[in-house]
């Protein structure tokens, strides 16, 4: 029984061994449009694995293993591939490929082990690729460059400050808690994407770390090393990678060698950066004076206004602060090539970018090593290497309490006539009207985060054998992820807030080490049943996750000192340690029936140390059939050349957060005794993961030839068991217990529409405009309707109950009607976004590109306003728009006045993010120029955040003082100002 | 053939590679930061036991910052001015009509300092008391012992929340965390916290006598021993008895206090603090403090001083600059800090001498015992320099007096005096409104978490 498939599997192999060359067939194959070559252009005998590759001058040698007629595929990156049929008697070719505007032929990776072609996806699969990402402008991180590229993607930026801070959420909400961030896997890393603590809100006495205003570590990713992004976006197509998938999933793959001649490319970014918008601060008159303030002050203010108006010193504090121009620099080296047996890509970056407040900015070095080599005909090895080191210095902006250490907060209230500035002896004025001097914050506060990253991947892919109709193989893959990250927050000792403590100067010290691995194992089968081709899959994943992070502080400094040994008070902030065993097993098979219908079926079954019992196996099954109804014969319109209606199932699940389960004891120190505290929340050793079930279906059209196509997609996502704080009774000493309760649906479009919308020897435009909307509800709470997030209600919070959607805002007055009690003032969901891409190619080398993104609704808690209002210098404070007497300032609509309504504001916006204008030197000028040396010269100017139009009375609607939230994520309190960044570029290929 | 068999070992050599290791083993993770609660429900040891004492010390003055700065601003003894947040400002002083609600400003669903916390405490010394039973690694007297001063503790704490929603009562019975007994009474609920502090003196008095045999921070500095300690327990049942209008029972748990007619009026136990690892001071000020967020006097304080009274010059002290904060609502401007304190690290006291002459004073005239009241109450005045009483020795003006001496005697302590004595004698109306145009809070509803349990449990 054993002998007989063995027995098959040698008479296979042997098969091959006999096959030779009956004929050959030469040629050449290049652009239809420009009639430029193409290199590295493919070309594959139909229904084999045998084919060849063009040369540098776009040429080709195939031989044909029998003397009978063939079809040849050629298919090139970015090109429609087409199929031609060759005999022994026409055996030279000059083929032309079109450029490709619909992206069908690209091959979207969707299993663990597997690919498949965009033609026969099943899902709405978003693929960035480099040139869409990065092509137009530079974007200090990646998730920043997907603005606008990814329908269903909504894409958040949690302030302006350098060095990254963004959300994405794909498909509206999955969880209830915590950040629920879309998984991140980098050449099959399970990359560290989180929002690291920098203590910044210890220090400034926010609150939480989640008010640190840190970046998440993508930010450490070089985006110019990216050969493209997939996007994953819900459970039907995310299924098969289980438990972490439930936001969706983000596919990173980076670029690799090519066989071919070595190339090197040298890229220089040279810009500058100002603020988007700003707001203006108001003046002071004496009317204003004697109005605000009050009677012990009067005198004393109106003293120093009028020693300003003599001087005529009025300081506009937001220029003084915000309106610097940054300097930002890039430079980029890649050197790529190989041969058959080698192939590599490696490049370095050096990224320094200032930010528009002094003495922040953002420094990345990366250097990335991509690396594939067969060891055997049938072994290959691939390796990628990635270090990187980057500094953020984002400075003191957002939430403080009482300590000053916020720039806002001080521009909020200090008057223009009193003057903060620098003292000629070196010293600073002490501000009478808050806690600190914010210049001299500014200029000797640190907020540095210094990171230190290593990524390795590596693939082993083991062909065992393959044949003209079956291959089996074993692809094994697996890397690390390691980061150490150092921040440091430090306030020295003669700063005003210092000064009026006990212990005058603050240093607070973290490290923050996480190691990520993965490791994955499986086996691949494609064989025959009849017409259909089946690809077999099964496999195992690993995951294990550790943290460490470890936090002191040292107050009471030696001036001018920042070691903590000397501090008068050292403190060990916290320590803490987690760590997370996962595994799981898979099962795919996909079904193709000559491109016409094409199903697949899978399954994942996983298990986690996060959950109640760490050994059970939660299963994640999905289904997707798409018919690609122009493939029939039957089918014969010229109009429509692609007409593929699609559905797709899926599940996935939410990891339970780290420590859901113990019941701890904590430890306390009081007068010198060690103490142990019963925690104010009990573990629930029953908890589940959270999980998601989804049902997609679309359709995908391709009009003449594919010149213009069409993506339409609805789907319907269901969670289930969401984890949620189970509040108990406080008077019981415990708070809360984590519960899985909750259930949420989300429902959304997403439509595309691309296409070439000129195509003549002289211009090519290509035009995309993508649309997407979700709405949200809670279609089940299973605990009583309550508040959380923001800052109450009086200022504006969100409201979780049955029928609503947990990013609906409430707030005072109190409105009965209505679960939990207050008026509904808004909803944080916007109603949609539209984004408008363009790229037009103008004679030869000139194009021009730009991006347009519409958030349409969607509501902010503007407490900037709330904080302006308050220290009277909100522009046109002391105006009276209504008549009564009562000045703006004091007197914010909607009536009844000064309820939480005035702070929940539309932030609604249309942003320009991307502008981009490129030339590329004519070949043949360069060559007449510089002989053979230089290959490529390529010259542009961009911008990136060009222009944005809104009437959201802040500095962006788009802002998040908490950081990235599932739900809280849009409350606005003394943000960094975002940033318009210009660019100039030159880059160089050797 | 050759080929096909080297393809086969490598997968072998893989496979066998990867079950060693075996992937799909996961380790049930013990929490890596902090031992579990379960580890001393069961024959805990000594250090266990002492651990949990030494925690319940620390849970014991979670309450503080909170009561301080909130009851302090509703009693018009202080503005806990805080420019970072105008709601310490508009919502705690009720302006603009601000009325408090389940979820106000500083006290969260939760009700935070002046509920959550305090019942955080008692349910320490819950988890102390079954450690303590369930336990053979310690004599029977010092389990008694523990039950004792956890006791003790939980009949101080139990008054907090009380006094914080006063007639919408409380919980009492709080063992079972996803069983809560019911809310029962202002009245109720004093009642059943004198059985819990008569229960924790009576166990004090079993463990027999000589130092507690567990130890504690400088907090109970000179109060180490079980006798000392069940003074502290007679004296906090002697406040209860007050609220009890008990005034007898006032006399007789004063008997069995700390309170010495001659003594140091600060004498009692206090929260300790200090550097880090240990917290600060919360309440504590740098004089001076060119900041705009920090405990200001209550102007009225000043107004209605009487000359040359010690409290006045050591409690209040005059900044250089006035401290002023605008909000929508207005401005308030604060020209006296609290002096009390020389540094960050001193302890804060929460029953003193002081106040126990006072509620002797007090119990006295309720029971028309006008001179011993009197003479109580000049106790007060000559350590005040003030030079003893020559008002009416009615009822009336005996409490007037009282309560007034009480303002200045018990100013900003962690416990809101001058707001619960003005709501036990009906007073509220009294407290000075004219300088932030506020209102003035007779108590708060049950917090939002609490309604919402109930409405959790009804399902």
């Amino acid at each position: 029984m054993i002998y007989k498939p063995l027995l098959t599997l040698v008479f296979l192999i042997l098969s091959i061994g006999i096959s030779q060359a009956q004929y050959t067939v030469t040629g050449n194959v290049s652009d239809e449009r420009t009639g430029e070559t193409l290199i590295g252009a493919s070309l594959l005998i139909k229904g084999t694995t045998s084919g060849t590759i063009t040369d540098l001058d776009g040429n080709f040698t195939l031989p044909i293993p029998n003397s009978n007629g063939v079809e040849l595929v050629i298919s090139s990156i970015g090109y429609n591939s087409i199929t031609l049929k060759v005999s022994p008697s026409q055996t030279t070719l000059n083929i032309t490929l079109k450029q490709d505007a619909t992206n069908l032929d690209e091959v979207v990776v969707t299993g663990l082990a597997s690919s498949v072609k965009r033609s026969n996806l099943a899902n709405a699969v978003s693929t960035v690729s480099a040139r869409d990402l990065t092509g137009t402008t530079t974007i200090q991180t990646a998730d920043g460059a997907l603005y606008g590229k990814v329908a269903g993607a909504t894409i958040r930026s949690n302030g302006g400050a350098p060095g990254g801070g963004m959300s994405i959420q794909l498909r509206g909400i999955s969880s209830l808690t915590g950040a629920s961030q879309p998984l991140i896997i980098v050449d099959g890393v399970y990359i560290n994407n989180s929002f690291q603590s920098t203590g910044r809100a210890a220090v400034s006495g926010a609150g939480g770390s989640n008010q640190d205003d840190g970046s998440n570590r993508l930010a450490d990713l070089n985006p110019a090393d990216i050969e493209n992004i997939e996007v994953l976006k819900g459970p039907s197509a995310a299924a098969i990678y289980g438990t972490r998938a439930n936001a969706g999933v983000i596919i990173i793959t980076t670029k690799r060698g090519v066989e071919g001649r070595t190339t090197v490319s040298l890229s220089q970014d040279v810009g500058f950066a100002n603020p988007l918008n700003l707001l203006g601060v108001d003046n002071w008159s004496e009317e204003k004076i004697n109005f605000f303030f009050p009677e012990q002050t009067r005198a004393q203010e109106l003293e120093r206004f009028r020693a300003a108006q003599a001087s005529n010193t009025f300081i506009d504090y937001e220029d003084y602060f915000y309106n610097n121009q940054a300097t930002l620099l890039n430079t980029r080296i890649n050197i790529s090539g190989g041969d058959d047996k080698t192939k590599f890509f490696v490049s370095g970056n050096m990224t320094s970018e200032d930010g528009t407040i002094k003495r922040t900015g953002f420094d990345r070095y990366s250097i990335r090593a991509n690396i594939d080599h067969k060891i055997a005909p049938w072994i290959k090895l691939g390796v990628s290497s990635n270090y990187i080191n980057s500094s953020t210095d984002r400075g003191f902006t957002g939430n403080q309490n009482n300590s000053g250490a916020s720039i806002g907060y001080s521009i909020a209230y200090t008057p223009n006539y009193y003057d903060l500035r620098r003292n000629a002896d070196g010293t600073y004025p002490t501000n009478p009207y808050f806690s600190e001097n914010p210049v001299a914050v500014t200029d000797f506060g640190e907020n540095n985060s210094s990171v230190n990253r290593f990524i390795q991947a590596f693939t082993l892919d083991i062909d065992i054998l393959k044949t003209d109709k079956h291959f089996l193989k074993a692809q094994i893959a697996g890397g690390l992820d390691f980061l150490n990250n150092a921040t440091e927050v430090y306030l020295p000792e003669f700063l005003q807030f210092q000064s009026s403590q006990a212990n005058p100067g603050d240093i607070f010290v973290g490290r923050q080490e996480s190691l990520n691995t993965n490791f994955q194992a499986a086996l691949v089968y494609n064989w025959n049943v009849g017409r259909v081709n089946m690809n077999s899959q099964a496999g195992m994943v690993r995951l294990d996750f550790q943290n460490h992070s470890l936090f002191n502080r040292g107050r009471g400094l030696v001036p001018g000192q920042k070691n903590l040994k000397q501090a008068a008070v050292q403190e060990i902030n916290s320590e803490f340690e987690s760590e997370v065993q996962e595994a799981g097993i898979f099962l795919q098979q996909e079904m193709n029936f000559e491109d016409k219908i094409i199903g697949t079926l899978g399954i994942r079954w996983d298990k986690s140390s996060l959950n109640g019992n760490p050994n059970e196996f939660f299963a994640f099954p999905r289904a997707s059939m798409a018919v690609n109804i122009a493939n029939f014969d039957f089918w014969n319109s010229s109009a429509i050349t692609l007409l593929k209606p699609r559905i797709a199932y899926g599940e996935t699940a939410g990891p339970v957060p780290f420590g859901s389960t113990y019941t701890p004891l904590g430890g306390t120190n009081i007068g010198g005794l060690l103490g142990s505290t019963v925690a104010t929340s009990i573990g629930n050793t029953a908890i589940i993961p959270e999980t998601a079930s989804e049902l997609e279906f679309g359709v995908d059209v391709g009009l003449f030839n594919n010149r213009f196509s069409l993506e339409a997609t609805y789907y319907i996502k269901n969670t289930q068991n969401n984890i949620q704080n189970l509040n108990l009774a406080p008077s019981t000493g415990v708070n809360t217990t984590p519960s899985n309760e909750a259930e949420l649906s989300n429902k959304g479009v997403e439509l595309g529409l691309s296409g070439t919308i000129l195509e003549k020897s002289n211009i090519r435009w290509f035009s995309r405009v993508l649309f997407w909307k979700n709405t949200i509800e809670m279609t089940r709470l299973g605990i009583p309707t309550y508040l959380s997030g923001g800052f109450g209600s009086g200022l504006g919070t969100f409201l979780y109950a049955e029928g609503y959607s947990p990013t609906t805002i409430v707030g005072t007055p109190a409105d009965p009607s209505v679960p939990g009690g207050f008026t509904v003032w808004g909803d944080a969901q916007p109603d949609f976004n539209l984004s408008f891409s363009n790229s037009i190619s103008l004679y030869k080398g000139i194009e021009l590109s730009f991006l347009i993104d519409w958030r349409k609704g969607g509501s902010n808690i503007n407490l900037t306003s709330f904080l302006n209002d308050g220290g009277g210098t909100t522009n046109g404070w002391f105006d009276d728009d209504n008549g009564d007497g009562i000045p703006n300032g004091r007197q914010r609509e909607p009536e009844p006045y000064n309820n939480a309504g005035r702070w929940i504001q539309d932030a609604s916006f249309v942003k320009v993010r991307e502008i981009g204008l490129y030339y590329t030197i004519p070949r043949e000028t360069i060559t007449q120029w510089f002989g053979g040396t230089v290959q490529g010269i390529k010259v542009g100017s961009s911008a990136n955040n060009a222009f944005m139009f809104t009437k959201y009375p802040g500095y962006d609607p788009e802002t998040s003082t908490f950081g990235a939230q599932a739900v809280q994520n849009n409350v606005d309190i003394a943000p960094y100002p975002t940033s318009r960044r210009i660019f100039f570029h030159l880059t160089l290929d050797f | 053939m050759k080929k096909l068999t080297i393809k086969l070992s490598i997968l072998a050599i893989a496979t066998a590679f990867i079950t060693s290791c075996n992937p799909f083993e996961i380790d049930e993770i013990q929490d890596p930061n902090n031992p579990s609660v379960g580890s001393v429900s069961n024959n805990a040891s000594k250090e266990q036991i002492q651990f949990l004492i030494t925690g319940l010390e620390s849970r014991h003055r979670g309450y503080v910052s909170n009561v301080t700065r909130a009851w302090g601003t509703f009693g018009r003894e202080i503005w806990n001015l805080n420019a970072s947040d105008p709601r310490n400002q508009t919502d705690w002083l009720g302006q603009n009509g601000r009325v408090p609600d389940r979820s106000y400003f500083g006290f969260g669903n939760t009700g935070g300092g002046s509920w959550a916390t305090p019942y955080q405490a008692i349910k320490q010394a819950d988890v102390l008391i079954v450690a303590g039973e369930n336990t053979e690694n310690i004599t029977t007297a010092s389990k008694s012992a523990a039950v004792g001063f956890a006791k003790t503790i939980q009949g101080y704490q139990f008054m907090i929340p009380a006094n914080w929603v006063y007639s919408n009562g409380i919980r009492v019975d709080v063992k079972d965390a996803l069983n809560p007994g019911p809310f029962v009474s202002y009245t109720a609920a004093l009642d059943a916290i004198k059985v819990i502090l008569d229960e924790g003196d009576q166990a004090l008095q079993a463990a027999g006598s000589g130092d507690f045999p567990f130890t504690l921070t400088s907090g109970f500095d000179n109060f180490k021993t079980l006798g000392k300690l069940r003074q502290i327990n007679r004296a906090i049942s002697a406040r209860l008895n007050a609220y009890r209008k008990d005034w007898s029972g006032v006399l007789t748990a004063l008997d069995g206090s700390f309170m010495e007619l001659n003594g140091d009026l600060n004498a009692g136990p206090t929260h300790p603090y200090g550097a880090a690892p240990d917290v600060f001071n919360p309440i504590y000020y740098l004089p001076n403090a060119p900041v705009n967020s920090i405990i200001v006097v209550h102007p009225s304080m000043l107004d209605d001083a009487t000359p040359n009274d010690k409290r006045v010059a050591e409690k209040f002290f005059k900044r250089d600059e006035p401290v002023l904060v605008t909000t929508d609502a207005g401005s308030l401007v604060g020209q006296y800090q609290d002096g009390r304190w020389k540094s960050n690290t001193d302890p804060i006291p929460y029953i003193r001498n002081e106040e126990l002459i006072l509620l002797k004073a007090e119990a006295h005239a309720q029971l028309d015992q006008s001179t011993e009241a009197i003479q109580a109450i000049n106790i007060i005045r000559n350590a005040a320099g003030i030079g003893s009483y020559t008002g009416s020795s009615s009822k009336e003006a005996l409490i007037d007096e009282i309560l007034y001496q009480r303002r200045y005697s018990l100013w900003a302590e962690p416990w809101g005096h001058r707001w619960i004595d003005a709501r036990r004698y009906d007073r509220l109306n009294e407290i000075d409104t004219s300088y932030d145009k506020g209102t003035i809070f007779t108590e708060f509803p049950h917090p939002q978490a609490e309604l919402s349990w109930d409405e959790y449990k009804g399902d």
